[in-house]
Order: structure tokens, then C-alpha cells, then sequence
């Protein structure tokens, strides 16, 4: 149940995530067309969005821990009952803070943190706990802000879970109850953690917060042969539409995680990654009240603008939900719900029934507002995002449970999502056509089928052949694989954002040339120096051989970095292994043509055909991408008002 | 000539124990690193693409600065003490005095780069003892106490005091692939200790007959020389000492400069602004960096490359500021104000009028 666990910390706070955004346009990547208004601030492919000139870091900011619990039971708010309330978490000191990237310009939808140093300490700066964050991306993208959107510029959250590795624990941290027991609970030097982060701001509003969002966290134990990336744990998915805004489905209450603990009759639902709030910084304005409560009877409907209903000879009542309006309760409780001491017949039921999520609607009438998943199936894939070299093998672990326990022996299949069309240049697409992505499908290399172990885990071998540019001006290919039980498919409401796949970025076939010459590296450099301004601007022209031989210290130094380290180069980390030592290759004999080469810069050939068929419509799937990016880069974002979740 | 406090050389003169010159030189590593700030602003002043050389001249004075803070940083250590870097006032109060009474009347603060800054401010920081006439500039003679002379006192002290192998830590030393084995080397005995400070003062001074130092690299006060004339400095067989400033024209444009506010600090802009934020997110960078500096030089070395990487996240900061408008302050920009931030205190919440 990781970070559900009955021990558990809740900290909240600010986050900043000064991402890039010249980027976010597949367009441009395409050194042939590329402008200079491409790198200036402004909507539009022929601008470059939010933020040209960020610079990708991702730190805590004003972060402080608000509660513990322990497994007893007890909830502690306050310093004199456990010093690390009030404690604050930060990010790496003396060095970088940490980065947050995609994975490509055509799979935007799981944004990764590396580097991400967490800290645990005094305000005299003494640590209780410090680890490394293990990279992960996020997930559960969803609709939060009833209101402000138009202020921060999106009204979206997402989540990110992982693990806290390399933990070292700091003397002061024996004085905390809360610290003791999760050190008696940790295993292999790891705990886990998880983010839900919502308000972020791609506006320069009046109040200072321009790349700056909230943060809720939470910290637990980690426990063996549980995933990394997502808790093993149940899911609530919201089926009420509140109103189709330029086309999405604005859902609340969307992708909930709960976990139901028998033995203490206790039910605790994560609503810190979907309660709706009215506005960026964590508020809460709704007054209605809520019920969990067990269905007895299956729930299978996916989310619609039409109401499902229910009554009380169908649903066990658990209890109401016990939130508060005003602007603390999220931001003081990480918006955790435990509702201990269950009635027997709802905890009996739990074992194998739907938790559902309930709004009075009339006398022993209920809207759902949110259901468990069907059958309390939850198929997940940990390492979810991938960067595969040619002849490379990434093993990734799938995880099936139901009703929160892991299903053993069961097979998973796995399935290439169909191969997208090129996107001709027109109105909406003005300045080079748009690879397609998926193919050729001979790229990547993967059983189909996959069977589950004790730990309901699979592992899924995926191994990366030899592409010869297909994309012509974006490195590699980018693949997304679909998962499920092969009994039952994915679950239709898990959102109209969701991001439950696998994504692949498989990089070129690349072999370093004996002695490289500018012309080997030409197009990568110029394509960093039109992508990442900040680069070029303030440090040194990438695009220009004799200014990167000048620096060619400090750029060996970032091009030799670990992955893992915050200063690695390229930032974005979507360069194959031979291409970057390629370019070390050339830091050390930096040779330049006499003649100035154009070479590199454009590139000969064209996108490779797609097999898409004609006027094919979007998968289910490839349509939540492309609203999980659009959402994610608050592009073509509409503004709205909602006063009333509930419209029944 | 820059003066000096004599009572820092008398006291580094009548030390009779090595731990009696801990302090003067973390005085030393206080007074390298106290002129980096004013050198980084004037550099960061200049806009994105422009100032090429002069940036150049400078980054290579602040790089040897660093170097210089280094040594020193390792000959305390080398000599058992501990070089304390993270706290308050190991940073200026620009616009201030120099550490130990150095320059006398001379105030330094953080400004855009000008040739004004440069002559008034920079030459006289880095001024030798005797400067070289190079064709225009008249011998100045007098009596104070200098930099060079401290160093001078310090080494003399060293020599008379410690042994041959010196009792420090040698995992405590601090080497960086980034400067060549001839300047940064782990200082083990006296005679490594006795070495590197004359880099340290020739890189500052040149020689006695040389604006160069034994390696042939100009001396800070002749690098800044030739920005506040114009022209490079450059070999010439004819010229006294072998130099002058003959060389190519050093161009240099005002409206190339940010108007930075002169020595901006972050109270001057209102809290909960964008731009508050980033001088506050730029100070949180300087004191993080100043926090991996210590950690480096108190038993980690393997952490400067980390370190390194805070520098780069500083300069970013540094010139994104530059080129942001003090709100309040019509026809001037916010300029990097290199202040100590109780980091650690957060801020409180904005709450949402719900």
C-alpha cells in the first residue's frame, strides 16, 4: 500500500518547475525551418509558448510537514508531540536542485523528475532525512481548479510517486516518533513517496507564482516487491461529468487511490490528488456532502454527462467524507481520509466489493460520483517511461491486484498502439509536416503476452532495433504500448487524461564515426541551441564549433555527467548513448571545416511514410494523449467558472 | 596602491603557532572570494551576445579568483584549520569596504560594467605593489601596506612555523580537472604551501618586471588595464617591460550594459513579486553554492563538480535578473544582489480568498 500506509507523512508547499517550452512543438525540432520567433515569448506554433527560456529545474519550495500518523493509529499535528511537524523539506544543497523533462516533443503526457534530491530538515538546516528520488513521471493527469484557471493558465494536477533511495538519516531524526518507526520499517535503504501537485502557472499573474504550482506530500514505508512508480494499492475513478469544456470532459474526483486495511477495518482515500479546489493555490469551496460507501452490487459505467445513481438497499454506507472548506484543509491534511473502525458489514464487503464515492441525491438516493475500478482490477506498469538505445533491453515489471492484493498467474497482454499519421502542413499546422509515431513496428521487440509471479508482477523484456530516422528531424521513434489483463480490458473511466501505457522513445541507429568531425554533430548542436535559448543565450552557442571548442571543458565536464546527476547533459535526456559520446568524441579534437558547413543542418530525405490508414480515427488511447497534452502545456486552454460540481 | 590594515600583516608576523594564522587565512579566502561578486555583476550587466572580450577578460580574473580562494582554502586546511565558508558574514555588505582594511576609503559595490568601474573600482582592488609603467602610467611610490605584502607575511610565517610536511588532513584537498596541476596541487608540505601563494600574488601582481606572471599570463591589473584603455595589452619587443597596450581596439558599447540598480538588495522589491522571487531564488542559489563550498572544503573534495553546477544555475539566475526591470525604480533593471538568505525560513502561504 506504500505511501497509504497507516505510517505515513504529510507535507505541503510549493514546487517550481522552470521547464523549457520551445519544446513542446514537434515543428521545432526541424533545424531547416526553424525561426528566431520560435525562441520568443508567445502562444502559437510560431512562437515558443510559456517559458523559451527555461531552464528545466524542478525544487521544493516553502514545503513543511503538516501531520504524521503512526501505525497506532494516532495522528500527531503539532512539534511538541513529534519535532518533525513544522520541519521543512527542501532539495539538494550545493548542488543542483533537479530537472523535470519529457520524454520527446511527441510524448509530453509523463513528465519526468531526475535528480530530484529530497530533504527533510531543521530550520537550522540539520538534516532528519535525506535520499535521492528515484526518476519518475507523472501520471493521472486531471481536471482540479473549479475556478483561476485563467490565472495560473490551466487548472490541471498530476501525480508523481516513487521511491526515496540512498536514504541517510540525520541524528535529530531518533528524537521524532514518527521517524523512528519508519526507519524500523525501512527496506532496502528506500521509502516511499508521493507527490500530488496541482495550480501550476504558466501565467505571469500578479501574484509572483509564474512557474511555480502546489505541492501535497507524502512520505511512508517501502515495501519489497511493491512497485517503484505507483502505489500498490485500489482506485477510485470519477464517473460524474460536470460539463464538456471545448470538447474535454471536466471529471472531479477523477483518479483516486485508497487502501482498505482489514485487519484495522480502516479505509484511507488519497483525495489530495483529485478533490476539487477553486482555485490554484489549494482552496476548497465545496459544501455538499460526500459519502464513501461500499456498492453490493457491480459498477461497471464510464463517465458521462448523465448522472448514475444508486440507493441505499444497494450501497453500505462507511461514512461520510470528512473534508472542510476554506483554504487548509488540502494544504494542512495532504488531503488523506482515514476512516477508521468500519461497520462489519462494509469491511466484509470491502474484501471484494467496489468503494464508491457518494453524493445525496434524494431520500436513500445517491449520484456515484466516483466508483472503484471494475472488479477492483488495477493493471500498472512501473517503468513506464523509456529511453531505449538500438540493441538495448529495458526490462519493465507490469503489476496486476485485485482489491488490492496482487493477482498471481495471470497473463497481461501488451500491444502496439497503431501507427499515427503524418500531419500535413495547414492552418493548424503551419510550418512542417508532423511525423507520425508507432512505426516502423519492427523498431521495438516484445513478448505479447506476460504472466504474473506471487507479487503479481510481470516482467516484460523490450528490447530497441535498429530505426534509421524515421522522424528525419526528431531523433528516433516514439512507441506506445497498451497493457491489460487479458481477461478484461483497461478500465473505460480511468479519465479522459489518463496515461496508462508504456511510452518509448527509441533513439536512432547511430554508430560514432572514427575521427568525428562538426558535420557528425552539426544538427543535434543546432537543434539544442534553437530548443534551449537559455543555452545559447547566457552560455555558449551550441550551433557555433568554434564557440563550443572554446568551452570545451565545462562541455565535456556536462556531456560526461551520470543520468542521474542534475547537471547531465542534454538536459531533456533523449540522446542515444552514441550520439553523446559522439560529441565527447569531438570536445576532444574539436576539428572545424574550414568552410564554414551548412551541412547537418538540413537534413536530406524525408519523413518516413506512415502506415497509418487514411483518415483513421484516433484509439481511445492516442486521443487521451493528445488531451494530456494539450492540458499539460495549457495550450488552446478555455477558461471556465465552475460554481456547481453537481448539476443534478 | 591598495591599502591594507597593517595589524593583519603584524599579526600574521608575530604568530608563534600555525594556528595563529588560521584566521588570517580564512581572512584570505574571505578577501578572493569578496571580489568575485562585484567582477560576476559587472559581467552579467552586459547583455545577451555582446561584450565578448570584456566577459572573457573578466571570467578569466574571477576564474583565477576562485583558484586563488582555493588555495587558500587548502593551505588552511593543510595547515589543520577549517575554512568556514557558510555564514553570514562571510559575504559583503556591498557596497562596503574590502575585508582587512583592504583599499582603505575604497568602497566596492555590484554595478553595471563601465571603464569608470573598471579604472575606479577593479584596477585599484587588483593595483601591485609597484605597477609597471606600461608607455603611459607613472610610478607611484609609497609605503602601505599591501596584499602582496600579507601574502609576503603569511608565506615568511609559514616558513619559519610549520614543518615540512604539514599536519592536515591530505584527503582534505581540494583539485579540480578545471585548473592545471601547476596551479592547483594538493598542498602537503611547506614548500607546496610556499609555491602557491606566490601564484596567488603573481596572478594578482604580475612580477616585478613583467605585467605577466612566470607563465606568461597577464596580471588582473593589466587585464583590467587594458579594458579601461581600450586596446589589448600585447607583446611588444620596443615597449618597456616588453609590453603594450598597442593591440586591437577592445569595443565597447554603453547601451550594450543593463541598466542594473546599483548594489540592488531583495528588500528594495516587494515580497510576493515574480521578480522578489527570482532575487530570492538567486540568493537561495548563492547561499546553497556557499553551502557545497563548505561542505567541499571541510573533508568532501569530490563535491566541487557539484558545485560547479550551482555556479552555472547562479549565472542564469544572474543574467535573467539583469535583464529584468526593478519594478519601482522607472529606467532600471534588478541586478544579482549576492545576499545571504535564511533559506530555510519559508515563506508564508499565500492563502487563496476562497
Amino acid at each position: 500500500m506504500s505511501y497509504l500506509n497507516a505510517t505515513h507523512l504529510v507535507f505541503s508547499g510549493d514546487f517550481l518547475s522552470d521547464v523549457s517550452t520551445v519544446n513542446n512543438d514537434p515543428a521545432h525540432y526541424n533545424n531547416a525551418t526553424f525561426q528566431p520567433s520560435f525562441q520568443e515569448f508567445g502562444q502559437g506554433a510560431s512562437n515558443g509558448w510559456w517559458n523559451p527560456e527555461g531552464g528545466a529545474t524542478f525544487q521544493f519550495q516553502n514545503c513543511t510537514v503538516k501531520k504524521v500518523s503512526l501505525k497506532n493509529g494516532q495522528t500527531l499535528t503539532e512539534p511538541a508531540a513529534d519535532i518533525v511537524i513544522g520541519k521543512l523539506i527542501r532539495g539538494a544543497e550545493g548542488r543542483n536542485t533537479g530537472k523535470m523533462v519529457d520524454l520527446d516533443p511527441q510524448e509530453q503526457g509523463s513528465s519526468e523528475l531526475w535528480g530530484v534530491k529530497f530533504r527533510l530538515v531543521s530550520v537550522n538546516n540539520e538534516t532528519l532525512l535525506e535520499g535521492d528520488i528515484r526518476p519518475t513521471g507523472f501520471r493521472d493527469l486531471q481536471t482540479r481548479q473549479q475556478t483561476g484557471g485563467q490565472v495560473n493558465g490551466q487548472p490541471f494536477g498530476g501525480t508523481w510517486t516513487s521511491v526515496v533511495e540512498n536514504i541517510t538519516w540525520g541524528p535529530l531524526a531518533e528524537r521524532s516518533p514518527f521517524l523512528a518507526e519508519l526507519k524500523a520499517t525501512t527496506q532496502q535503504n528506500r521509502i516511499s513517496i508521493n507527490l500530488n501537485a496541482y495550480g501550476y502557472y504558466y501565467a505571469h499573474a500578479a501574484d509572483g507564482r509564474f512557474s511555480m504550482g502546489r505541492i501535497l506530500g507524502t512520505i511512508a514505508p517501502w515495501e519489497e516487491e511493491e512497485p517503484d512508480t505507483f502505489a500498490a494499492c485500489r482506485r477510485l475513478y470519477g464517473i460524474y461529468v460536470t460539463k464538456v469544456n471545448n470538447g474535454l470532459p471536466i471529471i472531479f474526483f477523477s483518479n483516486t487511490n485508497f487502501a482498505f486495511d482489514a485487519a484495522r477495518k480502516s479505509v484511507s482515500v488519497d483525495f489530495g490528488s483529485s478533490f476539487p479546489i477553486a482555485d490554484s493555490m489549494g482552496g476548497i469551496v465545496l459544501k455538499e456532502k460526500l459519502y464513501l460507501a461500499v456498492s453490493k452490487v457491480a459498477v461497471t459505467d464510464s463517465f458521462s454527462t448523465t448522472p448514475v445513481t444508486t440507493n441505499s438497499n444497494s450501497v453500505v454506507i462507511i461514512g461520510e467524507v470528512p473534508y472542510e472548506s476554506g483554504p487548509d484543509w488540502l494544504n494542512n491534511t495532504g488531503g488523506i481520509v482515514t476512516l477508521n473502525n468500519i461497520n462489519n458489514e462494509a469491511a466484509a464487503l470491502l474484501e471484494n466489493h467496489q468503494l464508491v464515492l457518494l453524493r445525496p441525491s434524494g431520500l436513500g438516493q445517491y449520484t456515484i460520483i466516483a466508483r472503484e475500478a471494475i472488479n477492483g482490477v488495477v493493471v500498472r506498469c512501473d517503468n513506464f517511461v523509456n529511453r531505449l538505445d538500438y540493441n538495448q533491453t529495458n526490462q519493465l515489471h507490469l503489476y496486476a491486484y485485485q482489491w488490492g492484493q496482487p493477482m498471481k498467474n495471470v497473463a497481461l497482454t501488451v500491444t502496439l498502439e497503431k501507427p499515427t499519421a503524418i500531419t500535413p502542413v495547414g492552418p493548424t499546422n503551419p510550418i512542417c509536416e508532423l511525423p507520425g509515431n508507432n512505426y516502423p513496428a519492427n523498431g521495438i521487440s516484445f513478448n505479447t503476452t506476460v504472466k504474473t509471479d506471487k507479487y503479481g508482477r510481470a516482467v516484460l523484456p523490450l528490447t530497441g532495433n535498429r530505426i534509421d530516422n524515421p522522424r528525419l528531424y526528431i531523433d528516433g521513434q516514439i512507441y506506445i504500448l497498451d497493457y491489460q489483463l487479458d481477461t478484461q480490458p483497461q478500465d473505460p473511466a480511468m479519465g479522459p487524461l489518463a496515461n496508462d501505457n508504456i511510452f518509448i522513445h527509441l533513439r536512432d541507429y547511430f554508430e560514432i564515426p572514427a575521427e568525428p568531425q562538426w558535420s557528425d554533430i552539426a544538427t543535434t548542436m543546432t537543434q539544442f541551441a534553437n530548443l534551449y535559448p537559455i543555452m545559447s543565450k547566457y552560455l555558449v552557442n551550441l550551433a557555433d564549433p568554434v564557440a563550443m571548442a572554446t568551452k570545451r571543458d565545462i562541455l565535456k565536464f556536462a556531456f560526461s555527467q551520470n543520468i542521474h546527476d542534475p547537471i547531465y547533459m542534454p538536459v531533456t535526456r533523449d540522446l542515444s548513448e552514441n550520439k553523446r559520446l559522439t560529441i565527447l568524441k569531438w570536445l576532444e579534437n574539436p576539428v572545424v571545416a574550414t568552410k564554414q558547413e551548412k551541412a547537418g543542418l538540413i537534413l536530406p530525405g524525408e519523413l518516413l511514410a506512415s502506415p497509418a490508414e487514411p483518415d483513421a480515427a484516433p484509439t481511445i488511447n492516442q486521443e487521451r494523449l493528445k488531451n494530456a497534452v494539450r492540458a499539460k502545456n495549457g495550450a488552446g486552454f478555455v477558461p471556465f467558472n465552475i460554481d456547481k460540481i453537481f448539476n443534478d | 596602491m591598495l591599502k591594507i590594515n597593517p595589524q593583519f600583516i603584524h599579526r600574521a608576523k608575530q604568530a608563534s603557532k600555525l594556528p595563529e594564522l588560521f584566521p588570517l587565512f580564512q581572512n584570505a579566502i574571505e578577501l578572493e572570494h569578496s571580489t568575485i561578486p562585484p567582477y560576476l555583476t559587472a559581467m552579467f550587466s552586459f547583455k545577451p551576445g555582446t561584450g565578448d572580450y570584456i566577459r572573457t577578460v573578466i571570467h578569466s580574473v574571477v576564474i583565477e579568483e576562485m583558484l586563488h580562494m582555493t588555495i587558500a582554502g587548502n593551505i588552511l586546511n593543510a595547515i589543520g584549520g577549517s575554512p568556514d565558508i557558510n555564514k553570514k558574514d562571510f559575504i559583503p555588505d556591498y557596497k562596503c569596504h574590502l575585508p582587512m582594511g583592504i583599499g582603505g576609503e575604497l568602497e566596492v559595490g555590484l554595478e553595471r560594467y563601465s571603464r569608470e568601474l573598471v579604472h575606479k573600482v577593479f584596477m585599484e582592488i587588483e593595483e601591485p605593489e609597484h605597477p609597471l609603467e606600461l608607455k603611459s602610467r607613472a610610478v607611484e611610490t609609497d609605503t602601505y601596506k599591501t596584499i602582496g605584502e600579507f601574502y609576503q607575511a603569511l608565506q615568511e610565517k609559514l616558513a619559519e612555523l610549520a614543518p615540512e610536511h604539514l599536519p592536515g588532513d591530505p584527503a582534505k584537498q581540494v583539485t579540480s580537472s578545471f585548473f592545471s596541476k601547476d596551479l592547483l596541487y594538493p598542498i602537503l608540505t611547506k614548500t607546496d604551501a610556499i609555491k602557491a601563494i606566490n601564484i596567488i600574488v603573481e596572478q594578482g601582481e604580475g612580477t616585478t618586471t613583467s605585467p605577466a606572471d612566470f607563465d606568461g599570463e597577464i596580471a588582473h591589473y593589466y587585464k583590467f588595464q587594458e579594458l579601461y584603455k581600450g586596446r589589448q595589452l600585447v607583446k611588444d619587443p620596443d615597449a618597456p617591460h616588453g609590453y603594450s597596450f598597442t593591440g586591437p581596439e577592445i569595443p565597447f558599447n554603453p547601451a550594450d550594459v543593463w541598466p542594473i540598480f546599483p548594489n540592488t538588495k531583495a528588500n528594495m522589491v516587494a515580497p510576493g513579486t515574480e521578480e522578489r522571487r527570482r532575487l530570492d531564488e538567486f540568493n537561495g542559489s548563492y547561499v546553497s553554492l556557499l553551502n557545497g563550498l563548505h561542505r567541499t572544503f571541510n573533508g568532501h573534495p569530490g563535491y566541487l563538480p557539484a558545485t560547479i553546477g550551482v555556479m552555472f544555475d547562479l549565472r542564469l539566475a544572474a543574467e535573467k535578473l539583469c535583464g529584468t526591470a526593478f519594478p519601482g525604480k522607472p529606467g532600471f533593471n534588478l541586478g544579482p544582489s549576492f545576499e545571504w538568505v535564511d533559506v530555510l525560513q519559508p515563506a508564508p502561504v499565500n492563502k487563496a480568498l476562497v
